[in-house]
């Protein structure tokens, strides 16, 4: 149940080593361990250049793969899980917990506590999920409120202070690394005896609570016999409680009006102390019907000093809030697109900014354009082979809006025009993005007078509402298309 | 020395950082150690630059400090360090005290016996407790930091040490349930406690006082070395890997000793007040202590898991991954005495929401869907260890979870393994259903195709595409309704994109015969079909060496023929042998003995016709099943066959020799000197028994003539072989080096090539003697030789060292044959022939004690110097 080491390295696709390894830290106590629990498989962590070298190869992140190399290529190498052998120096590492996010690999070695010849299953490697739940941490910690490349380096130069808290001998205490740091700089003097590990302090001054609901909305639209559009709502609930007191105990109720849509798939934060079983057992997972539980849903908790993720959940809408379909064909030398799009009566018709990009992968530039539109304007970025119909801040009465035209290409050059592996022939998509703030699909808010505050002082409650779209794809319904299996659910 | 910079110290520290093991085999190396200890007392250095030195040492004590004297000084260093600290807040007393454990836990100086162990233990502990050290050694603001860090601490070293603290579990749970910080505490304690069940358990003893008794019952004091001694010094797995911590579970019950009434209450009212508490801790460290509680109550009586079940609908509602694991380890700890049939049906319901909820982080899915995958079920049906979808998980429950294009390629493959997995048990069911899982399962696989098949794609899209069909062929092996669907599939993948020829091969080795055999036979078909020039010539000539065998002969060497006129460089031209080779191998002769013979005129390259001639000879003097025998790629071919090979030496030397490490060893011998030519005499001895040795001996330079190869027909180790003789032709009387290379047939009937150390003909083994004149005639004769070799020749006078034995020793020793006129012991007149036609004539006279002075003449100017160097080497060769 510990690490034996950790990296952060960034991945620099051009350079000769296609990456630097930007933080490492090592654990001698847990590998001397290893060493004992691994015996004869025994495979000691390597020195940084090494590690990076094979973990870059193992990900397809070194810029060389026009040969077929079988140590990583061969059919029955097959990756099911972030969880990596690398072959250094001859010998096999694993498990290597590995991933890549925002151009930073984030890596570390998990203590198998006995031999590692046969593989125990992965499941049983308590370090497994503890070295995942650290590299979020510090990922958490390295893009929270982070704007630039300075600010990066900032914090990861603050990191080896950090670990010393959060990770001092490779057992990870806290993977909120912001609490070691706000540990660091305020060392209370008089912390009370039941004060919860993962709350550094306490808050003085004026009680507030703030609650914000933000709704992303994601939609498949297909507009076929034999397969059906798709739609789903995700829904997170961000919470921040200013309260005094060293365990304040709060519980928000998020609320459905009448004709609102059950809300499934619940997930919530680890400081909510109970949970009524209709919350949990609710899931997207069964057949609606009506007697699905429709809240109001209680959340009891404990809140941390910092802002942080109440719940999460997903709702499955009777429509999508914007039905759509996209023709293309190809003529000739040219492709013919015709769009429409309506706006579902039953959703706020104010927009923040309402878009529709239209993208053509695996062609030319755009040479000429004509077109003609019932509503909005099209901007042309030709070398991107890119349309983007801006739609604005309101649908028309008519709450329906089309654009046709033909569209003619240039020769491929292949750095500029994107490449890409569905959208090949007529098979294409048009992506919708959209926000409407004050407003959830699904109607969910939080009550305000339902928040109930175990605390002193009367706090200032505040909630926030938003929809967002997020994967929102209208596929060209003239060519095949990519389909889930539950399109496929009539 | 002074202390260093603070920049010094950062760079010294970079250039370590980059490569420790580089840092310390350089000069400053072996100082490093000592330095970063001296200069963490010095007051010039900021305490950042000593935080970050501590750091290096938590995280290299092994090259700081490579063997326990030395960890143990470092410790004690540390420590001394730290209680030299001035009575004001400072930065360092955690890290020091991180620095001391990690030195003394990774250095092994762990123990009763070290003075710095004996000096940390009593400090831990009374940071720990909050004890006061006395002399302000804590100052107050650092008391709360110090008390948690001296926990971790000690955690670590209980980990390393397992029952080291075995006597304080009282003292910790009275620090627990008074003031002390909870969460090193609770998982302080909770490690003590497994540690202490599990090696109490082993010698059958029970708790006893422990968990009571403030001070150790058994006397050792708060830290216990006998309990250390009792578990042999070994780790105790913290989270056991369950399959094997059900193997050790026999073992357990056999020696574990119930707890007495009292101690199993005051075991489950210690386990409550962890678990109670548990909610204070973070959700990693929550993780930590149900991994650690779970399996130490396992299987003890008195202590129901139902302890754990006010904390599981708490857990199961959370989306964090440490807490859900840790729920599905209590799960295979406890199965079906905590975790009820519905309970399970709920666990794995929010297994499998989670393993898809949109707000998790891919990592996080395909964690959770192998969880799913390797379910620990209450009453599970497959074979251990397989992965497999657990009973309770439906199709219904799996709907959310099944791949599709759009999905990352390990989402992809992780899926589609679930959705075999689901074809293969619906065999029977499935008919009703729309869509059908297998339906698509095929559409699936031929959108992988057809991405593969993109001209600028790159490689991970058809390596995802043959990943996928391994998987669906393992998974579905002996269903035709999927594996014949795959076959046509690869085979159009292989029409439009034949440069993926190497995945194919690859996948043809990883498959069963039930998909290899016809998917060779599709796969071939594609090839022959295509005649004529394309640019694909060198794909299909490699897909054609691996899927040509017997069937189809005619049209496999039509394409050949075809493809022989376009074969113009030498990477084609060995890509067309080798599909030759194939069919060799496969026993095709009819057709392929006239392309054989056309190749061998027509090709290009000279490397290739000579293959294509050998082939030829092969096909035309072995049977059918030696030749198969001779190319094939078995180790270990039968005796009669390969012997039939060995013979045949151009064959061997070209084709199926083996490369081998030389199993022969040769030495030079004593040489002879009759006879026209100058003769080496080689002494062979084998390591092993060998026949049919062939040497060959190549002269760097084309000094002399090329050599005869030498063979022998058998050598056993042990059994003395007679010398060989190697008659050389110089060019020029030089010394040379011979290159030598064995062939060879092993008793297993291997042919073997083996290339051994060189040869080194010396400038004397090439001396013959001059034909001697009759009796008293030599001086006459010599005098003759002596003025025919200028005014063209050389002459030179050499001073050449005498040993004890003098003139007359020297010369018997190395000069006897070639002796013309003699007056022993002072004068030697000496005549050497060096063919091809050159001599060489000495005088060696008025020897002093030390020396004698040589006059020498020759024909041959290059000779001088290799004479000049002979004569001065003679006397160290002595």
């Amino acid at each position: 149940m510990a690490q034996r080491a950790v990296w952060l390295i960034s991945h620099e696709p051009g350079t000769p080593l296609c990456g630097t390894v930007r933080f490492s830290r090592r654990y001698p106590t847990v590998e001397k361990r290893a060493r004992v629990f691994n015996g004869a498989s025994y495979v000691p962590i390597p020195e940084d250049g090494p590690f990076l070298k094979a973990l870059l190869f193992e990900l397809r992140l070194l810029d060389d793969d026009k040969d077929f190399v079988e140590s990583r290529d061969s059919c029955s190498r097959i990756n099911k899980t972030s969880i990596y052998g690398l072959l250094i120096g001859g010998e096999e590492l694993w498990p290597v917990v590995a991933f890549l996010k925002n151009d930073i690999i984030y890596a570390c070695v998990p203590l198998v506590e006995q031999t590692l010849s046969p593989r125990p299953p992965l499941i049983s490697v308590s370090g497994v999920s503890q070295g995942f739940e650290f590299l979020f941490g510090i990922q958490d910690f390295l893009y929270s409120g982070q704007k630039n490349d300075s600010e990066l380096n900032t914090k990861l130069s603050q990191l080896p202070d950090l670990l010393l808290q959060a990770c001092p001998f490779g057992t990870l205490l806290d993977a909120n690394l912001q609490n070691s740091l706000d540990n660091t700089n305020f060392a209370s003097v008089t912390q009370p005896q039941k004060q919860p590990a993962w709350k550094t302090g306490t808050y003085k001054g004026k009680p507030q609570v703030s609650i914000s609901i933000t709704e992303k909305v994601k939609s498949m639209q297909y507009d076929k016999q034999g397969v059906a559009d798709t739609w789903q709502v995700v829904g997170t609930v961000t919470c921040k409680c200013d309260l005094e007191g060293i365990m304040p105990n709060v519980t928000i109720s998020l609320n459905l009006p009448t004709n609102g849509s059950p809300l499934q798939d619940i997930l919530v934060h680890p400081c909510v102390t109970s949970l009524d079983s209709a919350i949990l057992t609710s899931s997207s997972i069964d057949a609606m019907d009506d007697s699905a539980f429709s809240g109001p849903y209680k959340f009891p908790f404990t809140p941390p000093l910092e802002l942080f993720n109440l719940c999460y959940y997903t709702s499955q809408v009777p429509v999508p809030p914007i039905l759509g379909f996209y023709q293309m064909k190809e003529e000739e030398v040219q492709l013919r697109i015709t769009i429409n799009l309506k706006l579902h009566e039953s959703v706020k018709n104010n927009f923040e900014f309402c878009e529709a990009h239209i993208p053509f992968y695996n062609r030319g530039p755009i040479t000429h354009l004509e077109y003609k539109t019932s509503f909005g304007q099209l901007e042309v970025f030709r070398e991107k082979s890119l349309l983007i119909w801006i739609i604005g801040q309101k649908f028309p009465k008519s709450m329906e809006i089309s654009l046709s035209g033909t569209v003619t290409f240039g020769a491929k050059s292949h750095e500029k025009q994107p490449f890409d592996p569905i959208c090949i022939g007529e098979t294409a998509y048009l992506k919708l993005h959209f926000r409407i703030l004050d407003y959830t699909l699904t109607g969910c808010y939080a009550d305000q007078h339902s928040v109930q505050v175990f605390a002193s002082g009367k706090p200032k409650i505040s909630a926030y509402r938003k929809l967002i779209s997020s994967d929102y794809y209208i596929w060209n319904s003239k060519a095949p298309a990519p389909v889930t299996y539950g399109s496929l659910l009539l | 020395m002074g202390p260093l910079s603070r920049d010094a110290w950062a760079q010294r520290l970079g250039a370590f950082r980059a490569s420790p093991s580089a840092f310390m085999a350089g000069p400053e190396g072996e100082d490093l150690g000592r330095n970063l200890l001296g200069d963490l007392r010095s007051e010039k250095l900021s305490e950042q630059t000593k935080v970050s030195l501590l750091a290096l040492s938590l995280e290299y004590p092994a090259q700081l400090w490579p063997d326990v004297s030395a960890a143990e000084v470092a410790a004690t260093s540390l420590l001394d360090t730290l209680v030299l600290l001035p009575p004001r807040p400072s930065a360092l007393r955690r890290p020091l005290l991180l620095a001391a454990t990690t030195a003394l836990a990774a250095g092994g100086a762990l123990g009763p016996t070290s003075g710095a162990s004996c000096r940390l233990l009593p400090l831990l502990l009374g940071l720990a407790s909050g004890s006061d050290l006395g002399r302000g050694f804590v100052p107050a603001s650092e008391q709360r930091p110090l008390q948690a860090t001296a926990c971790e601490c000690l955690r670590e070293l209980e980990s390393c040490k397992p029952g080291l603290l075995g006597g304080s579990l009282g003292l910790l749970r009275g620090l627990l349930g008074q003031e002390g910080p909870v969460q090193p505490l609770s998982l302080l304690l909770a490690l003590v406690l497994r540690n202490t069940l599990v090696l109490q358990s082993r010698v059958g003893a029970g708790l006893g006082g422990l968990l009571t008794d403030k001070v150790s019952p058994t006397g050792g004091g708060p830290w216990d070395w006998t309990l250390v001694e009792k578990g042999d010094g070994s780790l105790q797995p913290q989270a056991p890997s369950w399959p094997a911590a059900e193997e050790g579970e026999g073992e357990r019950s056999l020696t574990a000793r119930e707890h007495s009434p009292e101690e199993a209450r005051e075991l489950r009212a210690a386990v409550i007040q962890l678990l109670e508490t548990s909610y204070l801790l973070t959700p990693v460290a929550q993780a930590q202590l149900l991994w650690l509680l779970g399996w130490a109550l396992r299987g003890l009586q008195g202590q129901p898991p139902a302890l754990f079940k006010p904390q599981l609908v708490r857990l199961l509602g959370t989306a964090q991954l440490t807490l859900l694991h840790a729920v599905l380890a209590l799960k295979a700890a406890f199965g079906e005495a905590l975790f009820t049939a519905q309970d399970e049906a709920l666990l794995l319901r929010r297994l499998t929401l989670a393993a898809q909820h949109p707000a998790l982080p891919l990592p996080t899915h395909l964690f959770y869907l192998h969880c799913l995958l390797s379910f620990p079920e209450n009453w599970p049906l497959g074979p251990e260890g397989e992965e497999a979808a657990p009973l309770l998980l439906g199709p219904q429950l799996c709907r959310g979870l099944l791949p599709s294009l759009l999905h990352d390629p390990m989402a992809l493959l992780a899926r589609l393994h679930l959705l075999c997995l689901l074809c293969a048990e619906d065999e029977e069911e499935e008919k009703g259903q729309l869509p059908s899982p297998r339906h698509y399962l095929e559409e699936l696989l031929a959108g992988l195709r057809q991405r593969a098949a993109l001209d600028e794609g790159p490689r991970a899209l058809a390596t995802v595409c043959f990943q996928a069909s391994y998987l669906v062929t393992r998974c579905l092996a002996g269903q035709p309704t999927v594996l014949t669907p795959l076959i046509h599939g690869l085979a159009q993948l292989y029409r439009v994109r034949p440069m993926l020829a190497s995945h194919f091969v690859d996948f043809l080795d990883q498959v069963d015969s039930e998909l290899r055999e016809p998917l060779k036979v599709v796969l071939r078909q594609e090839v022959v079909s295509r005649l004529g020039r394309d640019e694909a010539l060198c794909w299909h000539l490699k897909m054609l060496a691996k899927v040509a065998d017997g069937d189809a002969q005619s049209a496999t060497l039509n394409f050949l023929q075809a493809a022989a006129a376009h074969c113009t460089n030498w990477d084609l031209q060995q890509g067309l042998l080798r599909v030759c080779r194939a069919l060799l191998r496969a026993g095709v002769r009819g057709g392929l003995v006239d392309l054989l013979q056309v190749l061998a005129r027509q090709l290009e390259d000279p490397d290739g016709r000579d293959h294509a001639r050998l082939y030829y000879i092969l096909l035309a003097h072995l049977a059918g099943p030696k030749l198969g025998v001779a190319l094939g790629p078995s180790l270990a071919p039968p005796a009669l066959a390969s012997s039939l090979v060995a013979e045949n030496q151009g064959f061997v030397a070209a084709l199926m020799v083996q490369e081998a490490p030389a199993l022969v060893r040769l030495s030079v011998g004593s040489h002879g000197v009759k006879g026209p030519l100058p003769v080496l005499k080689l002494q062979p001895e084998a390591l092993e028994p060998i026949y049919s040795l062939e040497l060959r001996f190549r002269v760097e330079g084309q000094l002399y003539a090329p050599l005869e190869a030498v063979h022998v027909p058998c050598l056993c180790p042990g059994r003395p072989a007679r010398p060989l003789l190697l008659p050389l032709q110089p060019r020029c009387p030089a010394p040379a080096r011979l290159d030598v290379h064995a062939l060879y047939t092993t008793s297993t009937g291997l042919t073997c090539h083996a290339h051994l150390p060189p040869l080194f003909v010396n400038f004397a083994d090439l001396f013959l003697p001059f034909p001697q004149p009759p009796g008293g005639a030599g001086l006459g004769f010599f005098e003759e030789l002596w003025d025919s070799c200028l005014p063209e020749g050389a002459e030179s006078r050499v001073w050449c060292p005498l040993g004890p034995q003098g003139l007359e020793g020297l010369v018997s020793q190395h000069l006897e044959p070639f002796v013309v006129v003699a007056q022993p012991p002072t004068s030697y007149y000496v005549a050497i022939h060096l063919p091809p036609n050159s001599k060489l004539l000495l005088r060696l006279e008025a020897a002093l004690p030390d020396g004698v002075p040589v006059a020498l003449r020759t024909d041959d100017w290059a000779v001088l110097p290799l004479a000049g160097d002979y004569l001065r080497g003679l006397a160290a060769a002595l």
